[in-house]
């Protein structure tokens, strides 16, 4: 597949999207309970008018798509591999942040991230990801009071220390 | 002199070696990671927000107008030395400071930015001490109708003005007004698109939507990316001093740069895209030597980076009297205001009045900061260009989740950063504008809420739009924005292919 084409892909599956969106939105709104005594103008008004909208501009998208092609026809190569590393990444983070911690959640993401970027230095890129969450939580939960999570599995250990 | 009395006070509140502190952290780190390339002015203060949480409101906002200022002159270093502009507003210094940069002149190049910033940030803070209690009068006389005609103006204006697609940009923003209605309904107290889970009752943070969008977006976009696009940097080399001729060809231009910069940027529809661009194409008519412009001229910085942070300051006059943001940055101010339970606007002025002029001061005082840190020391945040992008990008997304999750300690909101960010990606290569989303979200459900009152005023009567002379004036104005660029492009295209 050449780039172009799959930017007009792109295009055209930009147009849907927001086709869908307006959709969904529509028909959330048009489902939606409305309590209370009917006021003039009640809370579906304004979903309704951007349901609208999204609905017009997905269509105007496509025809744009259909007729004129992408505004910009170079077309870009993307590394996906490297894309779905920084995006495992944080999503990785997601997922282990209140179990294993800010410093471990965030030493991977940091790993994973460099990785995504060409680095292979993982024992250095290890020590600076511990480096700089230690830094960073100590900053913000001793300093500026903000909560970030030591995690749940080594919270015993925490109190323990604090005994 | 009223204003010239609060202004005073200003400085009293400002001037205090607590304040002053905090100013000069503001200034610091808003230099150092506004610096760091693909972070623009936006993407730097909603990083800082965290840093403020526990900061009493004044204190906050005065460290806010440092990081402000600061993140403007840390992308006019990196526009020039590694020809990536953070934003929209630094693509024009981009294109003949990064010439300069090649040609070995660029310290000149921050040289005069530097200054031309200083001198335009200065004059423009002082229009704003005067410009904005006007603007405060005028809002007094406003009502509900008045003010969601205004929103719909700016609201219009950010959509058309950026970007070469009208669709696109309509795109984007629909989808931040898409994203400002979830949450509980401000009239009725019923929750709307909350999906049944109760984190979004609250709504979706403006901040977690701007750093998804510009940072986890942008990371994104760099990692499927860096492979096929090597940087080039080029460091300081030679004389750092302005010569005699730099002088001469640069003093002009900072002072029409400000003349440009400064009214649009206080216009309720302004931003700071269309004055840089303004001054480019100003300075290119006026210039001896228009052939030297796209190869490194030096008024090509000077006018659009002078009119870049005027147009800054020009921005904070809408935001603090009228409480309408007219940029991604201003929007993200606007969400730190209301964290704090304010809601800017005129009556700002009269209940926080030492909060305001506090503010306002600092700016004043935050430009010197600015440039005294700044010359001298532009060697020391050139090192920060140097950093590994493998590390640099590594952490920035250390601190995109940091601040997202700190905002109210649950996971939800990373989630929304994820997803966020990923949609942010396909902005980024789909080349779809950012700003009108940002915009649109935070000025969305404002702007529901002045229509619903309007017409609880008016029993429903939907006239009240357009008999009210203001409104009717700020609704025309807004359509007018639209339709035109429309017509003269049909026309364009009718001549080329006639």
């Amino acid at each position: 597949m050449t780039t172009d084409k799959s930017l007009r892909l792109g295009e055209v599956a930009f147009g849907l999207a927001v086709l869908a969106l307006g959709v969904f939105i529509a028909f959330e709104t048009w489902t939606m309970p409305v309590v209370g005594a009917a006021t003039t103008v009640g809370p579906r008004l304004f979903p309704g008018l951007i349901a609208t909208g999204l609905i017009f501009v997905g269509l105007w998208l496509q025809l744009e798509a259909v007729t004129t092609g992408p505004v910009d026809a170079e077309g870009i190569e993307i590394d996906w591999p490297a894309f779905s590393l920084v995006a495992s990444g944080l999503l990785l983070q997601i997922v282990l942040l209140e179990t294993l911690g800010w410093i471990v959640a965030g030493t991977l993401l940091f790993v994973m991230t460099a990785r995504a970027f060409g680095s292979r230095r993982y024992l250095a890129n290890i020590l600076i990801g511990v480096a700089l969450t230690t830094l960073t939580l100590l900053v913000f939960d001793l300093g500026l009071d903000l909560e970030l999570p030591v995690g749940s599995l080594f919270e015993p250990l925490f109190d323990g220390l604090q005994k | 002199m009223d204003t010239l009395s609060a202004l005073f006070h200003g400085f009293s509140v400002a001037l205090t070696s607590y304040n002053l502190m905090w100013s000069g952290i503001g200034v610091t780190l808003g230099t150092a990671i506004g610096v760091l390339p693909g972070i623009g002015p936006a993407l730097t203060v909603a990083l800082l927000l965290p840093v403020t949480y526990n900061l009493d409101p004044t204190s906050a906002f005065i460290m806010f107008a440092g990081i402000f200022y600061g993140a403007m002159y840390g992308g006019s270093t990196t526009s020039i030395l590694l020809n990536t502009p953070g934003e929209s507003a630094s693509i024009v210094t981009a294109l003949d400071g990064h010439a300069m940069a090649r040609k070995g002149r660029g310290a000149q190049a921050l040289a005069t930015a530097a200054i031309g910033s200083f001198v335009a940030g200065t004059i423009a803070t002082v229009a704003l001490t005067f410009v904005a209690p006007l603007m405060v009068r005028i809002a007094l006389s406003f009502g509900p109708a008045e003010y969601f005609a205004l929103m719909v103006l700016a609201l219009t204006t950010v959509t058309a003005v950026l970007g070469d697609s009208l669709p696109r940009g309509l795109a984007s923003l629909f989808f931040g007004l898409a994203l400002g209605l979830v949450g509980i309904d401000l009239q009725t107290g019923q929750a709307r698109f909350a999906l049944g889970v109760p984190e979004l009752l609250d709504g979706i943070d403006v901040v977690v939507v701007a750093v998804g969008l510009f940072a986890v977006g942008e990371t994104l976009y760099n990692a499927a990316r860096h492979r096929y696009e090597p940087e080039e940097m080029y460091d300081l080399k030679g004389s750092k001093w302005m010569s005699k001729e730099d002088w001469a060809r640069s003093w002009k231009p900072w002072l029409r740069g400000t003349l440009i910069g400064f009214p649009i940027g206080a216009l309720p529809a302004g931003g700071s895209e269309i004055p840089t661009f303004l001054s480019y194409l100003t300075e290119k008519r006026l210039s001896k030597h228009p052939e030297e412009f796209g190869h490194g001229a030096i008024e090509a910085v000077a006018g659009p980076e002078a009119a870049n942070n005027a147009s800054a300051a020009g921005v904070l006059a809408p935001l603090l009297s009228l409480g309408l943001p007219t940029s991604a940055t201003a929007a993200i101010m606007l969400a730190a205001f209301q964290q704090y339970g304010l809601q800017p606007g005129p009556l700002l002025f009269e209940n926080n009045s030492s909060l305001v002029w506090g503010l306002i001061a600092s700016l004043y005082i935050g430009n010197v900061l600015l440039l005294v840190l700044n010359l001298p020391m532009a060697g020391v945040w050139v090192k920060l260009l140097a950093i590994p992008r493998p590390w640099l990008y590594a952490g920035i997304l250390i601190f995109a989740t940091m601040g997202a999750y700190t905002l109210n300690n649950n996971l939800v909101d990373l989630v929304i950063l994820w997803v966020i960010g990923l949609i942010g990606f396909g902005m980024r290569v789909l080349d779809i504008p950012v700003a009108p989303c940002i915009v649109g979200l935070i000025l969305g459900p404002m702007a529901e809420q002045q229509f619903r009152r309007a017409l609880a005023i008016s029993q429903g009567d939907l006239s009240v739009f357009v008999t009210h002379p203001i409104s009717l004036g700020l609704l025309l104005t807004g359509l007018l924005l639209v339709v035109v660029p429309v017509l003269l492009r049909r026309r364009r295209a009718k001549q080329i292919t006639a």
